[in-house]
């Protein structure tokens, strides 16, 4: 009997030693593998930022600004080649503007939306960019890429996320990777047809077309606008509005 | 030093986990109504980096990951044995690794601030440190492991 008793005690004594001797394991295990994350995480976290850090500057669609304030913008308003609004509206606007300029940039981020969700979406007014690229030699490629992003339906979508992450006049940082950025960033589906419109005779001809046009009408800078209505003579140049509230006056004289 | 026991801990980590669920449903809910968190000091922060396109990753809000990160502490709080130990301290380290970035993004990239993403690291930093307390202080220190978890079967 005492002897079943002492070998169940030395049973007992071996378990305890034995799950000590686990949880001693364990733990020394546990805190290897926490040690062995928090190095792994360390690595992850200083990849990420470097990746991150090699490609500033524009050009990378990762790093596009405000591409769902576009998106909500523009988005159920119809849009035609460079025309943003329903095609029958009575009254067209046109900016003359060139994708590099400021002014146009604060145009399009402060002054255009209360128009855009006014007029243009009630259908009393559609508007029209055209291109008239005036700051530097990047601006004319730039301005083609709109238009072959509105030969997909992507123009004004285009037009704005550009404005929103444009960089320094004459940077440099309208380059091809920054176009095909913002393309993307856009919505522009095809980019190869994309690619291939925006260097076309026909899309860098009607930017110098259009160009030649703001000059003709005495237009010194950007953003110009001109104004076609049932009650304007033709087109009339309304210069360069200083407020939302101008511009819906010109529309509603125009009506 | 005397740690605080691990019941203490346990209580401190439910506690900032539900503040943190609390922060990241606040910026997921003010983002799925098309608007952007409301910084409390004024300021476009919020929704500068709300529009940022850092904002989601493949389509979800990273405020999403955060509650899922959050709603995981609050679970491990709830078990004393090492798999909730260590699972607490991955989750925390994980979300402490990801808050850094999101927060370099911010500084540097966005060049905005948002304050319920700072609220949001902050908390995260507070689990991490809690939770990496807890594993180093309890680790093994409860019986055999619960069935199927990290212990090792001896027969």
């Amino acid at each position: 009997m005492s002897g079943k008793q002492d070998r169940e005690k030395r049973k007992e004594e071996r378990l305890r030693e034995e799950t000590q001797v686990n949880a001693k394991d364990r733990r020394t295990r546990l805190l290897q593998f926490g040690a062995g994350a928090v190095f792994l995480v360390l690595a992850v976290v200083l990849v990420l930022i470097v990746v991150s850090s090699s490609s500033s500057g524009g050009g990378d669609a990762s790093n596009l600004k405000e591409v769902s304030q576009v998106d909500s913008l523009v988005s159920g308003v119809p849009q035609t080649n460079m025309v943003l609004g329903d095609s029958k509206a009575p009254v067209e606007l046109i900016e003359f503007g060139d994708l590099q300029c400021p002014v146009c940039k604060a145009y399009s981020e402060e002054i255009l939306p209360k128009v855009i969700e006014g007029q243009v979406d009630q259908g009393q007014a559609k508007i029209e960019f055209r291109n008239f690229t005036i700051i530097g030699v990047q601006s004319p490629p730039a301005g083609a890429a709109a238009l072959a992003a509105g030969a997909q339906g992507r123009g004004w979508n285009y037009l704005e996320l550009f404005y929103r992450n444009q960089g320094k006049e004459n940077s440099g940082y309208a380059d091809d990777e920054f176009l095909t950025a913002v393309a993307k960033g856009s919505g522009v589906k095809d980019i190869a047809k994309w690619n291939e419109e925006r260097n076309s005779a026909k899309l860098t001809g009607e930017v110098k077309k259009t160009t030649a046009e703001a000059v003709k009408l005495g237009f010194t800078g950007t953003p110009s606008f001109a104004i076609k209505g049932p009650s304007t003579n033709g087109m009339e140049l309304l210069g360069t509005p200083a407020t939302a509230g101008e511009i819906e006056e010109a529309i509603e004289q125009a009506s | 030093m005397k740690l605080p026991t691990e019941a203490t801990l346990r209580r401190i980590i439910a506690f900032v986990a539900a503040l943190g669920i609390g922060v990241a449903t606040y910026i997921t809910i003010a983002d799925s109504g098309g608007g952007a968190p409301t910084c409390l000091a004024g300021g476009g922060g919020c929704e500068t980096v709300a529009s940022s396109s850092y904002s989601h990753i493949a389509g979800v809000n990273v405020a999403v990951f955060g509650i899922i990160g959050y709603v995981a502490l609050l679970a491990s709080a709830f078990f004393v044995n090492d798999l909730a130990r260590f699972g607490g301290f991955a989750v925390a380290l994980g979300g402490f690794g990801f808050s850094v970035y999101l927060t370099y993004l911010e500084i540097f990239k966005i060049e905005a601030i948002c304050q319920w993403c700072v609220a949001s690291a902050v908390l995260m930093t507070i689990l991490f440190v809690l939770n990496a307390t807890r594993l180093i202080g309890y680790a093994g220190t409860d019986g055999p492991a619960t069935r199927g978890q990290l212990r090792t079967e001896h027969t």
